[in-house]
């Protein structure tokens, strides 16, 4: 067993999560508000060390002034915590959806143009011939402009069924992540905290 | 009958207990059961071994703490990787606690023999402002860096000479377990720089990612454990992703069994009532 302090507090930690499965607890409880304060105040320092190193230390030691402008609307977006002047805070928030939105226009190419330019494919493999069926049928599965005749149904319906075979790959693969985080927690516990496991 | 329907409502804690079991029995006493290395990890691994050596690679630690231990494993094959290929390697983060694993990655590299900080790799750290930072970033490394963690003067650091933007670096690497992933480098990087981009993501986001991977806007994927394992496969260096990789498999056959089970209990519960 080891006696570095630090792997004592995480396996500690981790045994008090752990206790979750048993039943809901009080130490379950404290240890994730605990958990809960620290991710907080640890994503806080490191925000606020980006900004100095990055805008702050710049302006002031270099004179960067092009600094000034973010600066101001970063702080304006806490005039909503003062109600006489909480409308300051739209103009950042607005100016932060015009750049988010500017940026996100090559959403287009990359989730649309690029994505439909990988469906047309030579159907000359099994391969092939699953992902545009599955592509056309799944698009089906979504047409609603017109009433759908009894040819189109058929094809919707097999849709679903690609719909569904997917959200199994999901699901299979969302339990699979699950496993490797108890695998990994588990590494831990035996392996460098009780050494049970050769590491 | 009745103890298939008594089996369908076994208390959760015998499976939790079951679970437990499984995953510490083959990590205790190894089986050493085989496994494939899929396309996507092999073509990942050829674009880091194509990268000639001396040259500059990005690797962008956008992970957090839930799910760390599924991704990490990836980051560390890559980083032993690249050092044994004589890369050079520019950590940066758009995660708060990516500067974190970054560190840690960082601290094995220097207890490799002849890496040094500052010339081999180096941690430039978190900047907040997800998509909007890394295409600033992309556009220009030095002035959203302009220090590391350490605080040294980025444009300073003898790794760093040549480096403008993104396109300096030969291959760029990101891991993710969200916002900001694959979807924001690939709009913001991998379709406005002629760089390529190879991409390590969660095992839950795998299936999302991979259209990316088969439209060709990515160079390689990694989804998970089981790609890092298949990682350290390929650097012929097994590791503790490697080890893990008997316990996923007997954790996956109980949790089939208990899938096929409960099935089985739910139509004899519902045959039951039917009579």
């Amino acid at each position: 067993m080891t006696s570095d302090i630090g792997i004592w507090v995480a396996a500690i930690c981790t045994l008090a999560m752990f206790s979750f499965l048993w039943k809901e607890n009080s130490i379950f409880r404290s240890f994730q508000h605990i958990y809960v304060g620290i991710a907080a105040g640890y994503g806080m320092v490191r925000q606020w060390q980006a900004i100095n190193n990055m805008a702050i230390t710049p302006l002031l030691t270099k004179g960067v002034t092009t600094w000034i402008v973010p600066i101001i609307l970063g702080v304006l977006l806490f005039a909503r915590f003062f109600k006489s002047i909480a409308y300051l805070s739209r103009w950042s928030v607005a100016f932060l959806i015009g750049i988010g939105g500017a940026l996100s226009i090559k959403i287009l190419e990359t989730e649309f143009i690029r994505q439909a330019q990988a469906t047309f494919v030579p159907m000359n493999s099994f391969n092939n011939i699953v992902l545009v069926l599955g592509t056309v049928a799944g698009l089906c599965y979504f047409y609603f402009t017109i009433k759908p005749s009894t040819a189109l149904l058929g094809v919707a319906k097999l849709g679903r069924y690609v719909l569904m075979i997917s959200f199994g790959a999901g699901f299979g693969n969302a339990v699979m992540g699950r496993v490797s985080l108890l695998i990994s927690r588990m590494q831990f516990l035996f392996g460098q905290w009780i050494y049970l496991i050769k590491m | 009958m009745d103890l298939l329907v008594k089996l369908g409502n076994i208390d959760r804690r015998v499976i939790y207990i079951l679970l437990i079991l499984a995953t510490l029995v083959p990590l205790v006493r190894p089986i050493g059961l085989p496994f494939s290395v899929s396309e996507a990890t092999k073509k990942f691994y050829a674009a880091v071994e194509q990268v000639p050596a001396g040259e500059t690679i990005l690797m962008a630690i956008d992970y957090s703490v839930g799910g760390g231990p599924d991704i990490h494993p990836q980051g560390q094959a890559v980083f032993r990787h690249a050092m044994a290929r004589g890369l050079k390697v520019v950590f940066v983060a758009f995660v708060t606690e990516g500067t974190e694993f970054a560190n840690q990655i960082i601290a094995e590299g220097e207890k490799m023999a002849g890496k040094t900080y500052g010339v081999d790799f180096v941690n430039l750290g978190y900047v907040p402002g997800s998509e909007v930072a890394i295409s600033a970033f992309a556009q220009d490394v030095l002035k959203v860096y302009p220090k590391d963690v350490r605080g040294n003067v980025t444009a300073d650091l003898p790794i760093m000479q040549g480096i403008a933007t993104v396109a300096d670096f030969v291959l760029v690497t990101e891991f993710a377990t969200g916002i900001p992933g694959p979807s924001e480098w690939i709009k913001q990087v991998g379709t406005r720089y002629n760089v390529p981009l190879a991409i390590g993501v969660v095992t839950v986001m795998g299936p999302q990612t991979t259209p990316y991977y088969q439209a060709g806007q990515l160079v390689g994927l990694l989804s998970g454990l089981k790609s890092a394992a298949e990682y350290e496969v390929a650097m012929k260096a097994p590791g503790l992703a490697t080890a893990a990789m008997d316990a996923q498999s007997i954790d996956h056959i109980v949790i089939v069994l208990f899938i096929i089970l409960g099935n089985i209990a739910y139509f004899a519960g519902k045959g039951k009532k039917g009579r």
